[in-house]
C-alpha cells in the first residue's frame, strides 16, 4: 500500500473513531495507534483472513470494503449493523474474511485466527492471517498455547501485538516482566519489536512476515510499540496516570506520516486538508445515517437463529 | 476390532457388524473421514498410539498425520483451533481425551463456539465436534462429569449415546451437523458389550431420544452410563407391578422434549436417573418443564430424582458411594411410582 493510502487510512481511522467516541462514552479509543492498527492490515489480500485485536478495529473492515454506514450501525445497536445488533459494538464483517468480536473475553482470538490458518494452510492458496492483540492479552494463556502451536504446525500466520503500554488503568511494568518479542525466541519463531507509530515500518514488517507465512516457513510475532493517547474508553480521564507514565513526546503517528508525505513532496498542505474534509463529511454523514435508524429489535432478535439449522449443509 | 478392521481395509461387505461403543465411534469418524476430505481429526495421543482408551485405533493408519493430528496438551488451543477451522472450511472433530480437561477450554466453548453463528447473523457456522469421554469407567480416572454444565449455554449441542448403534449413528450426525456439538462418551461403557452396528443406517438424529423399554405406569428419563442400570431396575420393577417406560435421551441439548411429554401424559409419573450429580443436574430441567407444561394442562405429574450425591466424586472404592447404584434407582422408582418397596 502506497504512503498516501497508508495516510489516508489513519485519518480515516481518526476522524471515525473520534466521532464515535464523543456520541459513546464507553467506546475503547484507539487514538495514538493508528500506525499499528493499519500498518497490520494494510498488506492484507483477498483470500486472507484478518483477526484485528478490538481496539480500533473499523479500519481494517472499512480497508476490506465494509460499508461506514453499515459500521456506524453496528456501533449504536442498530438493526443495520453487521450483526443485526447483536454482538459487541465493535464487532465487523465476518463475511469479509474476518475472526468476528462475538464475546467480550480476551485471548480467544488468538485461537480462532490460528485455527484459520490451519484451514488457510489447507487451502494450499498460499494465503494467510494476521492477528492483532494488545499486551495485556499477551499474557493470557492463549497466547503461550497458541504461538506453540502455529510454530510447531508451521502455519501461515502473522501475530502482532499492538503494544500501548496499557491494560486499561495498569502500566505495562505492572504486567510484562520482559519484552513481549523476546518470547518468540521460546517457540523458536522470528521476533521483531519496531517502532509501532511509524505505519511504514509496522506495514513493512507484517508484509516480509506474510510472505514468510506464505512461504510455509511458518508464524512470526511482531512487537508493535505504540501509545495509547486517551484512556481505556472515551471517557476514561486516566486518573490513574502519573507523569512519570507518559513519554516525553509521545509520537502522534498521523502527525510522523504527513511530515514525511510533505518532505518526500507526495502532498501538499491543501492536499491533505481536502483529504480530511472529505473524511469529515464521510464521517458525519454515516454517523448522521445510523442515528436515524431503528434500534434492533424483534425482528433481528433470531431466537429461532441459534443454531444454524441441520439441513442446511 | 479385527472384524472391523478386515473390513475397512478389503471395504467389503461385512456392513453390520457387532462393535462396541468405543469401535463404533471410531467407524462413524471412519465414515465422515473418507465421505469427506475437509473432516480432521486433532487430540493428543491420536497418532500411533491408537487413542486414549483406544479411541481412535486406525484412524492415524488410514489417515495420516496431515488429517489424525497430534497437537500440544493445549485444550484452549485446541478448542480454538477447531472454532477457527471449522468457520473458514474445514470440519474438524476436536479430541480433548477427557471431560476433567473441557474446563481448560472453557473460553472457548461457553464464550465462543455457542455465539460463533448467532453474533455474525448466520455468517459462520463452526462445524466442529468436541469428543471427550466422561465418568466412571474401567479404569477408575478422571470420573467428573461436566456434561450439563454445557446445555445451560444456547448455542450448543451435547449427546451422550449409550449405545453402540447410537454412538455410530450420532457421531455421524454430529460430524454433519453445522452446530458445535459435545460428544460425551460414558467411560463406563465404551469397552462394554458389543452390539450390531448398521454401517448404513442412518435414522438417529441429534435432539431425539429413544423408547428403551415401553411401559405404562411410569416414565424414567435417563442417559448415559445408566441406561444399563436403569433397564435392570425397570425388569426388577415389572416383578412388583410396576410397568415402567425407559426413556434414552441420547441428546441432553436439544433434549426431546416431545416424546417425554407425550410418554408422561400417558404415565403421570417421571424419574430422572443419571451418573452426574443430581443437584441442579439435567433431570432438574427435565422435571422442571415436564411440570411447566403439564401443570399448565392441568395435569399433576408425580416426580423423583436420581443422580450422584454433592461430593467431588472420589478416587477408589469410595466411588461407589457417591454414585448412584441399582438399588438406589429400584427404591426410587417404587416411590416415584407410589409403591412401597418389598421389605
Amino acid at each position: 500500500m502506497n504512503a498516501i493510502d497508508l495516510y489516508r487510512w489513519m485519518l480515516t481511522s481518526r476522524q471515525f473513531e473520534s466521532a464515535l467516541s464523543s456520541r459513546n462514552p464507553r467506546w475503547f479509543s484507539t487514538e495514538g495507534e493508528e500506525a499499528t492498527i493499519v500498518g497490520s492490515f494494510a498488506g492484507i489480500r483477498e483470500g486472507d483472513i484478518a483477526a484485528p485485536h478490538y481496539r480500533g478495529p473499523f479500519v481494517t473492515y472499512l480497508m476490506r470494503g465494509a460499508d461506514m454506514k453499515r459500521l456506524a450501525c453496528q456501533a449504536f445497536g442498530k438493526a443495520g449493523g453487521y450483526s443485526k445488533g447483536r454482538s459487541v459494538p465493535f464487532m465487523g464483517p465476518a463475511a469479509l474474511g474476518f475472526v468476528p468480536w462475538v464475546a467480550g473475553d480476551l485471548g480467544t482470538s488468538l485461537g480462532i485466527a490460528t485455527g484459520a490458518a490451519l484451514a488457510l494452510r489447507r487451502g494450499g492458496r498460499g494465503r494467510v492471517c494476521v492477528c492483532s492483540f494488545g499486551d495485556g492479552t499477551s499474557n493470557r494463556g492463549d497466547f503461550h498455547e497458541n504461538v506453540n502451536l502455529a510454530a510447531l504446525w508451521k502455519l501461515p500466520i502473522v501475530y502482532v501485538c499492538q503494544n500501548n503500554g496499557w491494560a486499561i488503568s495498569q502500566p505495562s511494568r505492572s504486567y510484562l516482566p520482559a519484552p513481549i518479542v523476546e518470547r518468540a525466541k521460546g517457540y523458536g519463531i522470528p521476533g521483531v519489536a519496531l517502532d509501532g507509530n511509524d505505519v511504514e515500518a509496522v506495514h513493512g514488517a507484517v508484509t516480509q512476515a506474510m510472505e514468510r507465512a506464505a512461504a510455509g516457513d511458518g508464524p512470526t510475532l511482531i512487537e508493535a510499540r505504540t501509545w495509547r493517547k486517551g484512556g481505556h474508553w472515551a471517557n476514561d480521564k486516566t486518573p490513574y496516570r502519573t507523569a512519570a507514565d507518559v513519554p516525553d513526546h509521545p509520537c502522534d503517528p498521523l502527525d510522523l506520516m504527513r511530515q514525511r508525505l510533505l518532505d518526500r513532496r507526495l502532498a501538499n498542505a491543501a492536499d491533505l486538508e481536502r483529504m480530511r474534509d472529505t473524511l469529515v463529511a464521510q464521517v458525519d454523514a454515516a454517523i448522521e445515517y445510523a442515528l436515524s435508524q431503528p434500534n434492533a429489535g424483534e425482528p433481528e432478535f433470531g431466537l429461532d437463529e441459534v443454531l444454524a439449522p441441520a439441513n442446511s449443509v | 476390532m479385527n472384524q472391523v478392521k478386515t473390513q475397512a481395509d478389503t471395504g467389503t461387505a461385512v456392513r453390520q457388524p457387532r462393535l462396541t461403543f468405543a469401535q463404533a465411534v471410531i467407524e462413524a469418524i471412519r465414515h465422515e473421514m473418507r465421505a469427506d476430505d475437509t473432516v480432521l481429526y486433532l487430540g493428543q495421543d491420536v497418532g500411533p498410539f491408537g487413542g486414549v482408551m483406544q479411541g481412535t485405533q486406525g484412524l492415524y493408519e488410514e489417515f495420516g498425520p496431515q488429517r489424525v493430528m497430534e497437537t500440544p496438551i493445549s485444550e484452549s488451543s485446541m478448542a480454538g483451533v477447531g472454532l477457527g477451522a471449522s468457520c473458514f472450511g474445514c470440519k474438524p472433530i476436536v479430541e480433548l481425551s477427557f471431560g476433567e480437561f473441557l474446563p481448560a477450554a472453557m473460553n472457548q466453548l461457553i464464550n465462543q463456539a455457542p455465539n460463533l453463528h448467532y453474533m455474525t447473523a448466520g455468517a459462520l457456522s463452526p462445524q466442529v465436534v468436541i469428543r471427550t469421554r466422561a465418568g466412571d469407567g474401567p479404569y477408575g480416572g478422571h470420573p467428573q462429569d461436566y456434561s450439563v454444565w454445557f446445555c445451560h449455554v444456547p448455542g450448543l449441542k451435547v449427546v451422550m449415546p449409550a449405545t453402540p448403534p447410537d454412538a455410530y449413528q450420532l457421531m455421524r450426525a454430529a460430524i454433519r451437523d453445522p452446530a458445535p456439538v459435545l460428544f460425551v462418551e460414558p467411560m463406563s461403557l465404551s469397552h462394554g458389550r458389543r452390539e450390531v452396528v448398521d454401517l448404513d443406517a442412518a435414522d438417529a438424529t441429534l435432539g431425539s431420544a429413544r423408547i428403551a423399554r415401553a411401559g405404562k405406569d411410569l416414565t424414567i428419563v435417563a442417559y448415559g452410563s445408566e441406561l444399563p442400570h436403569v433397564l435392570r431396575a425397570a425388569e426388577q420393577a415389572a416383578l412388583d407391578g410396576v410397568d415402567a417406560e425407559v426413556i434414552d435421551l441420547r441428546s441432553l441439548a436439544p433434549w426431546d422434549e416431545t416424546m417425554v411429554m407425550a410418554s408422561v401424559r400417558k404415565t403421570g409419573r417421571l424419574l430422572t436417573v443419571h451418573e452426574a450429580w443430581k443437584a441442579f443436574g439435567h433431570g432438574a430441567e427435565v422435571i422442571a418443564r415436564v411440570t411447566e407444561v403439564l401443570g399448565a394442562e392441568g395435569r399433576t405429574v408425580r416426580v423423583g430424582r436420581v443422580g450422584a450425591r454433592p461430593v467431588p466424586i472420589p478416587s477408589g472404592p469410595l466411588r461407589k458411594l457417591a454414585l448412584p447404584a441399582l438399588q438406589e434407582i429400584h427404591t426410587a422408582l417404587l416411590q416415584t411410582a407410589g409403591i412401597a418397596p418389598r421389605s
